[in-house]
Formats: structure tokens, sequence, C-alpha cells
């Protein structure tokens, strides 16, 4: 229904012809997911979903305070929100946009000014009508809280809802990215009527939220669970089908998965160390392991702190990625399931990567060349050493498992690698406060679009702002490509990113080792609970579809 | 107390981490959020503003307010003590008559074969790792022979009630008390074995015995009291700690105690929870060496009388 919706809609092609990124890169994600993912359609549509039942996902909560996701964009707290929360639209399973709150938008033809059109008579979760004074509320008063949106607040010049059902955006320049960050993982809506008069930040809401989403907040037990109960205000009715979502919070990796198999939740995120036991256990029946194919990338990346001998030397770093295995680290820490990136812009954005430049072809494992090119940078070998470096990282997986792969190779060049595995935050307050380091590893979504979440790891940092390019690295010239790419139409922008991409390879102020897929773990007695997927963002289960055959309740 | 307040507010303010920062993510902070949370919640205040005004609050009672949980502290630990409690009772309660029985055992059986193999044996499992038994645990009786759950206090989605209510959290007591048990019972039976062979070189022992008393009357009426009174101090301070929680086992089998607290508070950099676990343990010790005081009188005439 909505996608012929969609595709009547004339603004609706017009964003397809003016080929904005965001489209295209969804457009190509969905050709994949049809060839991969046909099957599945068919299959569903022979059952029937029942209403009834309930389901325990289960999470680390770590360090979650807040649900609310226009100001926190912690991982559980992203999850939690697709059961509570809904927005203008989403992504479903083939990486298409598809409209929730909004039925359709325009975009003009400058690109700088988005219609958006709102379901009419929707309520929220606690019964109070919704309206496009709501959405105007959610963008002028909280998107200055909300760390997604710090693209495009600079650029907004007018909001108004000319009537109940509609939102006029006009921004000073066009983004490219625009769309996506009115997705529903970026932008989820909120109540003007909870919100309106309050302090924003500390309002109790931000704990116990009311929503559009298809379940609505019950109870929040600290340290144990919490409880959503179907809304039954929800706009897509008769979904959602279950009852229940439970979200059972668990601190440790290891029991998340005992408990997934022994049947105690029924879905769960599996982080690399896991898979193989998933798999194991997965030949009973009763759990499935689903490697999501269209995903947000998730990168491995090590920073050098350009400040400090010796990683100031451009010839140092590039002999340290000829010394990088990528395809052993891939074995070594991600048993063989991701594969080495190849340059600054993720593989994932077909139209904008550029694939003429390589890191397989600019930097292959060649040992012998790197320890030249430290020679020839003045670091000779003397007694069986060149120099010592610290390597830090969150110790978790997969870091533990990439730090010990990197110092085992670094080690056969010269290079003493000593290990730094630390607490996140002391992690943090070491290398983006205090840049206190040598070389850090780390692993960062590339999220919808290069301009959300690549260029953070290339672009001048002046401010130390955390999770933010720690290397000291400015290139005025990189930072104006970055910015103009990021307000251009998509033939442009390949242009772009291909001198990006360049910059990048020569520079190395990062080294990109992997791109990742992600797998969760589902048990097999639901039905859709891993058919769908919002990929803004993330990979999240679309819960108002999931739903359980009455013989396995 | 005072110093441990002192202590505890020192060392966190020298460790790095920002509450403002966990609470965010993985992506900067907007400045307009910061500048919110720090001034609701005071957290940028200088530091001897905030210890004086903790000191303010402990004197009416007040152990703060977690920014994180947005509650006060001490109904965070009021909430969670409970489950410790059943946690550390369960576990003291298994293991003590364990550790004291073997513990007699062995010096009873002094360089025999039994002494030998309980003393191998406690010593092994002494020093086991307590999160890696309680694996071990989890592994064998819950993901291989299915009789317990894996983690948790109690199921989510149950339709059971009174005794059924009852069995059902039972079982998720069993493995994490058993794991606390095994710790216990061995750390008692080697302070009591040691405690058994040194009462028994005692001339009193020998007087007994020279009066026809059995040796188990012997056993029951003077050795076992005796040998007691140290297994009863170190028990009582064991408890007090251990109404802190035991972070570890706590975490092992998501037991969502006042240890586990700890723990989501540490990681939240929201400390004045972490303040207010750390009183509340040393409270629990005090109040349980002035327990032990006075079964102390109970247990030993000598205290009572004053002699």
């Amino acid at each position: 229904m909505f996608s012929h919706h969609v595709s009547r809609h004339p603004s609706s092609l017009t964003i397809g012809r003016r080929a904005f990124p965001g489209r295209a890169f969804a457009r190509s994600l969905a050709v994949v997911s049809l060839l991969l993912g046909g099957g599945w359609m068919s299959a569903r549509s022979a059952e029937t979903p029942k209403p009834g039942g309930s389901v325990v996902i289960a999470m680390d909560p770590a360090g979650l305070s807040i649900l609310n996701t226009e100001l926190t964009s912690l991982s559980p707290a992203l999850y939690i929100a697709d059961i509570w929360a809904d927005g203008l639209m989403a992504r479903d399973g083939a990486g298409k946009r598809v409209p929730h709150v909004a039925t359709s938008w325009t975009v003009s033809d400058d690109g700088k000014t988005y219609t958006f059109n709102l379901r009419k008579g929707l309520k929220w979760s606690d019964g109070q009508p919704f309206s496009s004074a709501d959405v105007v509320f959610t963008l002028t008063q909280f998107a200055k809280y909300n760390t997604y949106l710090s693209k495009i607040v600079p650029l907004i010049t007018k909001v108004e809802a000319p009537d109940d059902a509609t939102v006029v955006i006009a921004l000073s320049q066009p983004l490219a990215a625009a769309l996506d960050l009115f997705d529903k993982e970026n932008f989820p809506l909120m109540p003007k009527h909870i919100y309106e008069g309050t302090d924003i930040p500390t309002n109790p809401a931000n704990r116990k939220p009311v929503g559009l989403g298809p379940f609505m907040f019950e109870s929040w037990e600290q340290g144990r669970s919490l409880s959503f109960v179907r809304n039954p205000y929800y706009w897509d009715q008769p979904k959602p089908y279950l009852d229940k979502v439970l979200v059972a919070l668990i601190p440790n990796a290891q029991q998340l998965l005992n408990a997934l198999i022994q049947g105690e939740v029924d879905w769960v995120q599996l982080d690399f160390s896991q898979i193989q036991r998933a798999q194991e256990a997965a030949k009973n029946g009763k759990i499935k392991v689903i490697k999501i194919e269209i995903n947000a990338p998730e990168r491995s990346s090590l920073d050098f702190n350009m400040r400090r001998q010796p990683m100031s030397d451009v010839k140092v770093r590039q002999a340290l990625f000829l010394a990088t295995d990528r395809n052993r680290i891939n074995a070594d820490a991600y048993r063989g399931l991701a594969f080495p990136a190849t340059s600054a812009i993720p593989e994932q954005f077909k139209e904008l990567n550029d694939p003429s430049v390589n890191y397989d072809k600019l930097y292959p494992f060649d040992p012998q060349k790197a320890a030249a090119l430290l020679d020839e940078a003045g670091y000779k070998m003397q007694d069986g050493k060149r120099f010592s470096v610290e390597l830090t990282y969150i110790a978790t997986s997969p870091f533990d498992a990439i730090a010990k792969s990197l110092a085992a190779q670094w080690k056969e060049v010269g290079v003493d690698v000593r290990l730094a595995g630390l607490d996140s935050q002391i992690w943090l307050d070491k290398v983006y406060r205090k840049n206190d380091f040598d070389i850090s590893l780390i692993s960062l979504t590339g999220r919808s679009d290069p301009t959300l979440g690549v260029d953070r790891s290339f672009i001048c940092n002046d401010a130390h702002v955390p999770y933010t390019n720690p290397t000291g690295y400015c290139n005025r010239e990189l930072d104006r490509i970055a910015a103009e790419a990021g307000a251009s139409p998509t033939p442009q922008r390949r242009a772009l990113y291909k001198q990006y991409e360049e910059i990048v390879a020569r520079d190395l102020n990062e080294i990109t080792l992997t791109n990742a897929p992600t797998y969760n773990a589902v048990a097999t007695k639901f039905k859709n609970l891993d058919a769908q997927f919002d990929i803004a963002f993330n990979e999240h289960p679309n819960w108002a579809e999931a739903w359980l055959p009455e013989d396995a309740r | 107390m005072i110093v441990v307040v002192l202590l505890v507010f020192g060392m966190l303010q020298l460790t790095p981490g920002d509450p403002v920062q966990a609470m965010v993510g993985q992506y900067p902070v907007p400045a307009e959020f910061r500048e919110a949370i720090e001034r609701h919640y005071h957290l940028n205040d200088p530091f001897l503003s905030r210890l004086w005004q903790y000191f303010a609050n402990l004197a009416h009672g007040d152990l703060g307010f977690s920014f994180q949980m947005q509650r006060p502290v001490l109904d965070l630990i009021l909430e969670r003590a409970p489950r410790t409690l059943i946690l550390a009772a369960s576990g003291f309660l298994l293991g003590i008559p364990i550790g004291m029985a073997v513990g007699v055992l062995s010096a009873t059986s002094q360089n025999r074969h039994v002494d030998r193999f309980w003393t191998t044996t406690t010593l092994v499992a002494y020093a086991v790792p307590g999160f890696w038994l309680g694996q071990l645990l989890v592994i064998f009786f819950a993901m291989q022979l299915g009789w317990f759950p894996t983690q948790g206090m109690a199921p989510l989605v149950s339709r059971a009630s009174g005794i059924g209510w009852l069995l059902e959290r039972a079982r998720y007591l069993v493995l994490p008390a058993v794991t606390y048990a095994i710790y216990e019972a061995t750390r008692v039976a080697r302070l009591m074995r040691a405690n058994v062979i040194e009462t028994l070189g005692q001339g009193y022992i020998v007087t007994a015995r020279a009066k026809g008393l059995s040796r188990a009357a012997v056993i029951r009426r003077h050795v076992l009291r005796n040998s007691s009174l140290p297994v009863v101090t170190i028990m009582g301070y064991a408890f007090g700690v251990a109404m802190g929680g035991a972070v570890l086992i706590e975490t092992v089998f998501s037991w969502p105690g006042v240890g586990l607290l700890l723990i989501e508070a540490i990681r939240a950099r929201d400390n004045q929870v972490v303040v207010g676990v750390v009183l509340f343990v040393s409270f629990a010790v005090i109040l349980m060496n002035l327990m032990v005081d006075l079964l102390y009188c109970a247990l030993d005439p000598r205290i009572r009388t004053g002699t």
C-alpha cells in the first residue's frame, strides 16, 4: 500500500529524479534486497497474523538512563525507541523509505524546502490528539538537544504548520542527507502537550515516554526489565499483533546468549565472539541466527595521534597500514564474517563510493615494503625493535582481538605495541579530551550517509568534540569538499567524494580496517521478528509486524 | 563514615568520566543538553560545594539523588538490599554449616585420607574465582541439564501463584546461592579445621576425655563452641561486606541486587549512587560487627561475666 502511494506521488518521483543520495542509497539497497529477500515476502503472505502473546527481548542496558532518543544515542535506547516511538518516515526491510506518520512528502526543486503531509486523526499513546503542531514543537524545541540533528539545525530557517496535517521546513541551503535526518530513528516525534513549558532534558516523560509507536510504556523496573503494552491508538491498525514487549536488562553478553538458547528470552543482538556458538545452538531449531544483509556501515578504524612522533610522519602511518593484514584481523576478531574496508567512503554507499580508490591496491599487506618505508622514515631496526607505541581501546569484543592481532603483526616489522584496553569513559577522556594517546582503535557506524557518519573521522576538530577526529589532523580543503558534497546532488557528490577518498588515502590520519555486518539471533516461534529492519541508523526489528502463532504461546 | 565519604568522593573526583556523555552515548553531547543536565543535577558545581551539600543532606538521612535513575539513592538501595540479603543469607545459611562440618571432619581426621581429600578440595574450590565457578554451574546445570534458569531473579512472564510462585523464584535462587555457598563453605572449612586442631590440643579437652566423655560429646560440647568464635568474627564481617552485593556473582547471574546497582552506577558515572552504596556497606559492616560482639557474649561465658 505504501509503496503504491509513494510511487503515485509526483513529489516522490521528483526526489528520485534529482537523485538525492539518501534515496539513491535506498534504491540501491532495495535492488539487493529484492534479489536476496524475495522469498520471505511470498512466504509471509501465506500466513495470517494472529493477535496476542508477548515477546521478551534482551539487551545490555549499559548506562541507560533515559528512553527519549531525541536526547540520547545509546544503543539500548535506540532499540527500545522502536517499540514506543515513531516518526515521519522509516525504512523497510529492503532499505526503502516508507511513510509512517507522514503519508507523503515533497522536496522543492532547489532542495531547500521540505513539505510533509501527515496522517489525520492520529492520537498519542495517552489518547491525546496528534497534529502538525507536535512536529513543529519537536523540531523547534528538541532539535538543539538532538546530537543527530547538529548538521541540519543551523540550516533551518523556517518551520511552520499551515494546517493540522501539513508541516513545511525551509533550509538556507540544500542538505543531501536531510530526509534521513527526518527518519524516525533520528527524529522521533514528541508530544507537545507533555513537554511544553517544561525543562525538556529533565522532564520525567524521558523515562516514561508517550509516543506514536506500536506499543506504549507500562513500567521500568530498574536493573531488571521494561514493559510495553499494545498501543490502542497506533496508526497502523490492526497492528501491533503482540500484546506486550518485555525488555530484559542483562548486563553480560554471555548471559544474553545463554538466556536466548534456553528460551528465557526471544531476541538478542550478537557480538562476533558469540556467532559461532549461536549457530551451533541454532541447530536445535528453536533459535535462528540472522545476518543483516542491508546495514549501516560499522567499521573498525585506527586513529593516529599526529601531534606525536612517530605518528606525525605520514611514511610511518603508511608503513603501519602496509604492515597490517586486514584479512587476518577479519579472521582473528570477526571469524571471517567482516571484510577489509576499501576506502574512506563505505562500500554500502554504492553511488558515492568510488572503487578506483582502493586500500587493497594502495596498501596491500606487504611487511617488506613496510619495513623499507620505516627505514626511509629514519626508524631503523635496532635490537629487533624500531619504536614503541601504545594502542588504546575499549576493553571489550571485538577490540581486544583486533588489538592483539595488530600487536602481533606489527611486531614482525619491529614495532613494539603496548596494549591499553580501558574502561570506555577512561578511554574517551584519554583520546578525545586529553589527546593523550598514540594510536586509538574504535568502531564507528557510517550511518546512512557520509555527512552523518563518516565526516566526523576526518574533519577538523579544534574543539575536541568526542567521537570526532581525535588525531589533530586538520585539512581545510578536505573540510570544504565534505561540506560541498553534503549539499550536492549525487553525481556531483560522487566526484567530490573521490577527491575526499584520495586525500584521506594520502594523509591517513585514520586507517579503516574492516567493515562488519550485524547479526541477531531470534526465537523461531515468532513470525516476522526477523523480517523488518530500519537502516537509517541501524538494524532493528519492526515490532508492529511481529506475531506469535497460537500454538507457540 | 565521614572518612569513607571523603575518601570515596575524592577518588571519584580523580576518576576520569563524564556522566552526561554516558547518558548520550557515542555521539557528541549538544552544548544545550550538557548545560541543562549539569545545571539541574549540580554536576559541575565545585568539588567542595558538592561535598558540603552531600554532608548537609546526609545529616537529614538523604543519600543524594541518582541522575541516571532519577530516584533518591536511599530508595534504590532499599529496593535492592532485600534481594542481596536473600542471596547472601541463602549462601551463608547453606555454606556455613557445610563448611563447619567439613572443617571438623577434616581436623578430627588430621593427616588421614579424609583430611587430605577435604583439604585439597577446599583449597581448589577456594582458589576458583566466584564468577568462573558461577559460569561453570550455569553451563552444566542450566545449559546442559536445563534444571535451572541461566540468569535473573524471576521470570518476566509468569502465571504462577501461591506455592508455585515461590518455587518458581526458588529455582532462580539456587545457582547464585550455591556459588555463594561454595565460596563461603571453603573459607569456613579451612578456618574451622585450623581452629579445631588448635582446640583439640588444649588441656581441658584432655581433661574432658579423661573424665570419660565420649569423643562425640567432647566435640559437640567443647570443641565446636570454642572453635566457632573466630569463624563468627570472620563471617560477621563477611556478611556485612556481602550486603554490598557480591558484585561478580550478581553480574554473572544478572541478579538485580546492590552489587549490580553499583556496577550500573559506575558505568553511568552516577557518583551519588556509588558513594551511597559504599556508605551502605560501611554501615552494614559496622552493624554486623556489633552483632558479632553480642553473639560472642552468647557463645563465650567469659565475655558475658567479664572474666
